[in-house]
């Protein structure tokens, strides 16, 4: 449902850098290239000459970078190219690249250009209306996650601005739209008393509760202009006549 | 002249650029005598300085409290106050606290029925009869 990437969870980092150093060589690009997500035409051509920004800082500073962020001195990553390789989220692989008609492809600039955008995106099959800067409290905990860490949604049924929207049938194709989460921390409720009696029985059983739920707060809302899906590679479907 | 609103100025928001942890500072109490504060004692000598080490971001300060249960009291960037009680607590138990108040947002708890709070401006507008297409019964 959704991809994630650990960017606060940096320090297990030695021990997962220690554990598979032998995978970085083949599996960089793909990690990397979240942002410009299309593996499809990465995955036939052979890995280009200088894929990341982070290769040449690695090799300058491999050993620093494992030590700073024991360090309190100096700040969170904040940025993926700060991000050590082998905590870069695994961008995912896709078969076929993405078909987009020559009809949306014409008036997709007109949704792109009017900001802001709102989004449906759906989480384990429940939609969530959100806007950039929104809170979103999801209605349980979600496991293997730290505050910090950021989320990209990658199912929704509805994208649009003021005067334009894009409908999923009954989703829309992930490459098209970016939206990313940060999970902000756990949230818990007041403890509910459910007050329970059997019959012509004076006693009341008072079964207490209390659930915990993730918080995440909306980054980013994003539809992708049509230079970047064709620089992605799309290809465009002809209308039949 | 006519009237004219207030601006509104853009609020801050956790999380959409930076993140900031909303825990800022962890106190352990504990007192030297009392049986309840064993775990926390064991805790304070074998978990807390790797603890400390996991999260650099959070102030941590250790004092005793002398005939009291001991507490763990979690202060917010918010301003407010968290304090749990783990007396007679074992030293996994009383992590789990710490964890507790280390992921709190700091906010009262609320039972909340809607998923998603906005403080933003409706996207699409608000519907008016007297704008867009108008249909003829």
């Amino acid at each position: 449902m959704f991809s994630r990437s650990a960017l606060a969870r940096a320090f297990a980092l030695p021990l997962e850098q220690a554990a598979r150093p032998s995978l970085t060589s083949t599996t960089t690009t793909f990690r990397a290239c979240l942002h410009q997500s299309t593996a499809t035409t990465s995955t036939t051509n052979p890995p280009p000459a200088e894929p990341l920004s982070a290769i040449p800082r690695a090799q300058s500073s491999a050993p620093i970078v494992q030590q700073t962020y024991n360090n309190p001195t100096t700040p969170a990553p904040a940025t993926r190219a700060d991000v050590p390789e082998t905590k870069q989220p695994i961008a995912p692989t896709f078969t076929n690249p993405l078909k987009v008609s020559q009809s949306l492809l014409s008036t997709l600039p007109y949704l792109t250009a009017q900001k802001p955008h709102y989004i449906t995106a759906h989480l384990h099959d429940r939609p969530y209306l959100l806007t950039e800067g929104d809170d979103l409290r999801l209605p349980f905990l979600m496991p293997n996650v730290a505050p910090g860490d950021i989320l990209r949604f990658n199912r929704a049924s509805l994208l649009g601005s003021r005067e334009f929207t894009l409908k999923g049938a009954p989703y829309l194709d992930e490459r098209l739209f970016e939206c990313r989460v940060r999970v902000l921390g756990v949230d818990s409720e007041p403890l509910r008393v459910k007050e329970k009696t059997k019959r012509r029985r004076r006693h009341v059983q008072k079964v207490t509760s209390k659930h915990r739920y993730t918080l995440l707060r909306i980054m980013e809302v994003k539809v992708k202009s049509v230079e970047e899906l064709q620089r992605e590679g799309v290809v465009v479907e002809e209308e039949k006549a | 002249m006519p009237v004219q609103g207030i601006r509104t100025v853009t609020a801050a928001r956790n999380g959409v650029g930076a993140f900031i942890l909303q825990c800022k500072r962890l106190d352990f109490h504990y007192c030297d005598w009392a049986g309840s504060s064993r775990g926390m004692v064991s805790f304070l000598k074998n978990q807390l300085t790797a603890f400390a080490k996991e999260n650099p971001q959070i102030e941590i300060r250790v004092s005793p409290r002398p005939h009291k249960h001991p507490v763990i009291k979690g202060h917010f960037i918010n301003g407010r106050e968290k304090a749990v009680c783990v007396r007679n607590l074992e030293p996994e138990q009383i992590f789990q606290k710490a964890n507790l108040l280390k992921q709190n947002s700091g906010e009262k708890n609320k039972r909340t029925k809607k998923p998603v709070t906005s403080i933003n401006e409706s996207v699409r507008g608000i519907w008016s009869p007297y704008h867009g297409g108008l249909k003829g019964v």
